[in-house]
């Protein structure tokens, strides 16, 4: 075969010679996943078609509130009033056969009102621990930043460690175990920031939009002709805790090509010698890209890693985890602006 | 008796007149006296002059060299102009400004590069990162291919290929290269036309390959990325020429 594009290179070997006719190759193509991610892929499908019944619109962010879900992180989801955030919490809730609760939270809620309280049995003569709602497998927390901080911290130890620890004993938590939590901008009245150490126990932060003209002409047909829309019991529960454990374990033995665990890591790790920045993300931010990563490759049909799973993951990894320095503030940039300079600044393996 | 007293007390007041009451009268001027101006001596000027209370006039510090070149250069112009020629050139220069800004945004508003007119590339961006190993401009592709082929290493040899593909769509201003973007940039980037499907197609294998750690890849494996690399080379050349 004559090389008219590589003039220099020699012809090439005889058992290199592609067919004219690919059909006639006997070997078959490898460039497909070596798992099989069609069950998983099912499973998305269905979730997406449930969520669609009601909500309009918003593919990107079912798409992340998946990836939360296989990577078994929890979810912020940010956004001024009216952009469906409770709701498409909740009717993800619904998409899943488990324990679910919710939790609005108020400027005088209690820790032991989120996690539960011992109370004194007379007969017993004993005090007997009364779970609180934290102790379901979906917990949707409406408003989270609406409580102080003391609040707050009493969810520190239930989303990392998946338990509360209540008078010396310890309580697990079902298994999965997601905290869906909302909150309005905090430029909004009566909102409280919540602490850095909790937010960096989120594995993304969305940002929930406004939906487009024609998404929004879309629901006001819908509701128009519904006369309230689709009703919330039209959504069924199509993934069940053990489906969503072995979906889980399918992601986890995702495959990771070593020199992405290291462009992980410099994006990571140039959020802390950023001059905008004056708190950077921490290594709990590095395994959450990771985590997401795998799980986003999975949705999208592939056993792999690319950087592009990386890239689109950036922003809602690491904007709720990095502070900008007030100069930065002042001249109006904001977090994700800090993320795409950092990605446009490191190459991307190839 | 105490209002006889009182009445002899009652003495009325009188201005008291002076004794010398003789009228005065001023000398004349006297003009044989010389009269002698005393003058401070020069170390009191001085001194007085380095007082700040004594300097009412604000002292110009003195012109640089700089500042004397362009003080003559603009009095040179400003002499220049007033000529006749002077005022032609300045008159057609402005309106030659007016036309050359004119085409300049017309070409802005067209997105034609215009640089290449001159026979250089454009400048790159300046990149606040190295690049040197991603340096595709400095790999000679055609040794490197042929070795990692002659060694077996399929996955090495669809990677240098795909770097290739990516730099002939460089070269050609049909991606604008920068170690920063992926693959799917790239894409995103190449016109309408044949080459997003067959890119994406090649984008697709050696993500494949490269990213999915498939290093087992068999002769007649490597063969197809290798035929779906050259058609979309083929392609490439044949857009070309067809352009």
């Amino acid at each position: 075969m004559e090389n008219n594009l590589n003039p220099g290179a020699p012809e090439l070997q005889p058992e290199l010679t592609p067919s004219a006719n690919p059909v006639e190759q006997a070997a078959p193509a490898p460039f497909t996943s070596r798992t099989d991610l069609s069950h998983l892929g099912r499973h998305a499908d269905a979730i997406r078609q449930e969520l669609g019944k009601v909500i309009v619109g918003q593919q990107a962010l079912a798409e992340l509130l998946l990836t939360a879900i296989l990577a078994d992180g929890h979810v912020l989801l940010e956004g001024v009033p009216g952009v469906a955030k409770t709701l498409t919490a909740k009717l993800l809730a619904r998409t899943l056969e488990v324990p679910f609760s919710r939790l609005q939270f108020t400027p005088d809620l209690m820790p032991s009102d989120v996690l539960g309280t011992s109370v004194f049995r007379p007969n017993k003569a004993e005090f007997e621990f009364r779970a609180g709602p934290i102790f379901a497998s979906i917990v949707l927390i409406d408003e989270i930043n609406r409580a102080p901080a003391k609040t707050q911290s009493a969810l520190f130890e239930v989303m990392e460690e998946r338990q509360v620890t209540q008078d010396g004993t310890r309580y697990t938590v079902p298994e999965p175990f997601m905290v869906l939590a909302t909150q309005n901008p905090i430029e909004q009245e009566g909102t409280y920031r919540l602490p850095e150490a909790q937010l960096d126990r989120f594995l993304f932060k969305l940002n929930v939009g406004y939906p487009t003209v024609e998404e929004e002409i879309a629901i006001l047909q819908g509701h128009h002709a519904g006369f309230g829309g689709t009703p919330l019991e039209a959504v069924r529960a199509v993934l069940t805790a053990a489906d969503l454990k072995g979906l889980r374990e399918q992601v986890r033995r995702q495959h990771v090509e070593p020199k992405l665990l290291e462009y992980i890591a410099r994006v990571v790790g140039q959020t802390r010698a950023h001059k905008g920045l004056y708190l950077g993300a921490s290594p709990r931010a590095s395994l959450a890209l990771l985590n997401g990563a795998k799980a986003l490759a999975a949705l999208r049909g592939r056993d792999f890693v690319t950087p592009e799973d990386i890239q689109y993951l950036a922003a809602p990894v690491l904007r709720h985890r990095i502070q900008l320095t007030p100069e930065r503030e002042m001249e109006g940039h904001t977090a994700d602006d800090i993320v795409k300079q950092i990605l446009q600044q490191i190459e991307v393996p190839r | 008796m105490l209002l006889v007293l009182l009445a002899l007390a009652v003495v009325p007041a009188t201005a008291q007149r002076p004794r010398n009451a003789a009228t005065t009268y001023p000398l004349p001027p006297d003009r044989t006296t010389r009269v002698t101006l005393r003058q401070p001596t020069p170390e009191r000027l001085r001194g007085f002059r380095q007082q700040r209370e004594f300097q009412y006039v604000e002292v110009k510090s003195e012109q640089s060299s700089w500042d004397l070149f362009w003080a003559r250069f603009w009095h040179w112009l400003s002499e220049l102009l007033e000529t006749r020629p002077g005022k032609l050139m300045w008159e057609y220069g402005i309106y030659a400004g007016l036309v050359v800004a004119l085409v300049f945004v017309v070409l802005k508003l067209l997105q034609i590069d215009f640089t290449r007119a001159f026979g250089r590339s454009p400048r790159p961006a300046a990149l606040a990162y190295d690049v040197q190993a991603e340096d595709i401009h400095g790999l000679d592709f055609d040794a490197l291919l042929t070795a990692a082929e002659t060694e077996g290493n399929y996955r090495l040899a669809v990677r240098l290929g795909y770097l290739h593909v990516l730099k002939q769509l460089a070269d050609r201003s049909l991606i604008r290269w920068q170690p920063d973007k992926t693959n799917h940039d790239y894409l995103f980037e190449l016109p309408a036309g044949p080459l997003p499907e067959a890119f994406r197609e090649l984008t697709r294998q050696f993500d494949y390959v490269w990213y999915g750690e498939h290093d087992d890849l068999t002769p007649a494996h490597y063969a197809q990325a290798r035929a779906t690399r050259l058609a979309f080379q083929q392609l490439l050349s044949t857009g070309r020429r067809a352009a």
